[in-house]
């Protein structure tokens, strides 16, 4: 429901997303038929294809053509997409978006050479752009990524670690594509580079903003709603902004330490979440990423008025208010 | 070109290759890159054999060792449930090398070369998750497959800078090298999925045996006939049997046999 809620307010970029759509089913196309489905499975579980509206609604304020931004579109969300079924593998996941992933669905290795398929895919495609800026920025991006999972993973049923760890994770993990969502998407569509460092900015922290909600939410939100179980990440040792937030109450740092780290009972994993759920920390968390969300909208106040700047507006505060 | 030469350039490509790919965390918990000497030999063989050779025909070189090493890094994520950090980083080794190999070339401003192996990945992972489907295939068609997944990415790297004369006697020696190395997983009854499905294929192992043993054969006598169609100095060509076929197929079944 809130993801329909979230295309209404991109709706007038509902032709070019349904375009977006049908590439994407091209790109995954392979010639051998497990790949095809694997790929398929992936895509139809759907997503918010957040990546693709940046990179076209960055692209409204140079010279918006379709054929070039869905260059850069298409590969953004390919890129995406390939790290999810990775990432699936990685925290062991059986669900995603409610469906089974590519490696409950076959296996680890399939959804590993389903990955590798996909990265490669959109590789292919995003070189047919000869923007050598184009290339260092997703490169760079590509790296980072990868390395703030690596330290994510490093991270990891560590209790003690820092604020500051937690916020450049979120940055590489998440904030990072986003930011070069709108980055590239103003690139081609040749705007001047004051611009386009706004829109890298504001990408950079409605990424953020994004992640911290979607840290909470794994707090507040029902199994159902979130199509996994709630209190995943603490689960799977994710130190994230709730319970960095809830560990100061020396009672609660307690439980959380004990329960850290060993198979939880349904009833052990509730009583995480409740408490988590219960403290100040979802409101502290909430307030970090307001503050997230307000940088990102003053960076918006930066840039030419018009239709677009209006939806990433919308976006935004969707963002910032979403239950789910 | 002398043989200990040949020797030193490929340690030191080597080096170069693992220093590319360093990161902390993945050196202390994962196996960390492989990079086979057999690969780096045909990545330089060119170089080797006196055709013209550029820095950057170099940098693409190592790029595509680290795309193997990326590839096979995901090749090593098994089926274990938990996941354990090894495998979880082993994971993420691969697509780190994946985002150092394009950013390498990126830098090097030969996003030419970054289309082509993206184009030889997608082929190689369509041929790697074919071992997963359940369609019966012939033995020719599972050849196939283990030849796309064993030379493409270097096949890639010689039709892009015009080396493809060399196409024949690296897919008859990776090839080789990989019957090898399946002889040794058959007889030691550790299983991969190319000798299931070989088994399946041959309705018993010691057939499976008996084709692996008749393709190294005929393998080798390629070998030679390629190395003589290449007009490779001694050195090289003893280089290249010495060091990298080195017959081992046959001296075990001498042994087997008496």
């Amino acid at each position: 429901m809130e993801k329909m809620k979230l295309k209404l307010l991109y709706s007038d970029l509902r032709p070019e997303l349904e375009m977006i759509e049908k590439e994407l089913e091209q790109a995954v196309d392979s010639q051998s038929l497990l790949l095809n489905d694997a790929s398929l499975h992936l895509l139809q579980a759907g997503g918010k294809r957040i990546r693709p509206v940046f990179v076209l609604l960055a692209g409204k304020f140079g010279n918006y053509n379709i054929d070039v931004m869905k260059r850069v579109a298409v590969p953004l969300e390919l890129i995406h997409m390939a790290s999810l079924v990775h990432d699936d593998v990685i925290d062991d996941s059986e669900i995603r978006r409610g469906q089974p992933t590519v490696k409950a669905q076959w296996n680890n290795s399939v959804a590993m050479y389903t990955g590798d398929f996909i990265l490669a895919r959109a590789l292919e495609q995003i070189t047919e752009i000869e923007s050598p800026r184009v290339h260092e920025i997703l490169s760079k991006t590509l790296i980072e990524v990868c390395r703030g999972e690596i330290i994510q993973i490093k991270d990891k049923y560590k209790l003690d670690q820092n604020l500051r760890d937690y916020f450049r994770r979120i940055k590489r993990k998440t904030a990072l594509l986003i930011s070069s969502s709108c980055e590239l998407g103003a690139l081609v569509s040749g705007t001047d580079e004051k611009t386009a460092a706004h829109l890298r900015r504001f990408g950079y922290f409605i990424g953020m903003s994004f992640q911290i909600i979607d840290d909470i939410l794994d707090f507040t939100s029902t199994d159902e709603e979130l199509g996994k179980p709630a209190g995943s990440d603490f689960i799977q040792g994710n130190i994230t902004l709730p319970i960095l937030c809830a560990r100061k109450d020396p009672e609660i740092y307690t439980m959380l330490k004990a329960n850290l780290n060993r198979d939880l009972s349904n009833e052990e994993r509730l009583t995480v979440v409740r408490t988590i759920r219960n403290s100040s920390a979802i409101e502290e968390a909430k307030a970090m990423s307001e503050r997230y969300l307000e940088k990102a909208l003053r960076e918006l106040s930066f840039l030419p008025k018009g239709q677009a700047v209006k939806t990433m507006r919308k976006i935004a505060f969707f963002i910032g208010k979403r239950n789910f | 070109m002398k043989g200990h030469q040949i020797q030193s350039k490929i340690i030191s490509m080597e080096v170069e290759v693992l220093d590319a790919v360093r990161q902390r965390t993945l050196d202390q918990f994962t196996e960390g890159p492989s990079v086979k000497e057999s690969r780096l030999f045909f990545l330089l063989l060119p170089f080797f054999d006196g055709k013209n050779w550029s820095p950057e025909i170099e940098s693409s070189a190592k790029t595509v060792s680290i795309v193997y090493a990326a590839l096979h890094a995901h090749d090593q994520v098994r089926e274990d449930v938990p996941i354990i950090k090894e495998q979880q980083l082993t994971v993420l080794a691969g697509d780190l090398y994946s985002g150092i190999y394009y950013q390498m070339l990126v830098n090097s401003k030969n996003i030419a070369m970054v289309q082509q192996l993206a184009t030889a990945i997608i082929q190689v992972s369509e041929k790697k998750t074919s071992f997963f489907e359940d369609a019966i295939r012939s033995i020719e068609e599972v050849e196939e497959a283990i030849t796309v997944i064993e030379t493409e990415l270097l096949l890639s790297f010689y039709k892009f800078y015009d080396f493809s004369e060399y196409t024949p006697l690296a897919k008859q020696t990776l090839l080789y090298l990989r019957y090898t190395d399946e002889l040794k997983h058959l007889q030691s009854k550790n299983y991969t999925h190319f000798l299931r499905e070989l088994n399946s294929n041959l309705v018993h192992e010691i057939y499976t045996e008996h084709w692996l043993l008749e393709k190294l054969d005929s393998l080798h006598r390629q070998i030679l006939v390629s190395i003589g169609d290449c007009s490779l100095d001694h050195e090289l060509a003893q280089f290249l049997l010495h060091q990298i076929t080195p017959h081992q197929h046959r001296a075990e079944q001498l042994t087997r046999e008496g």
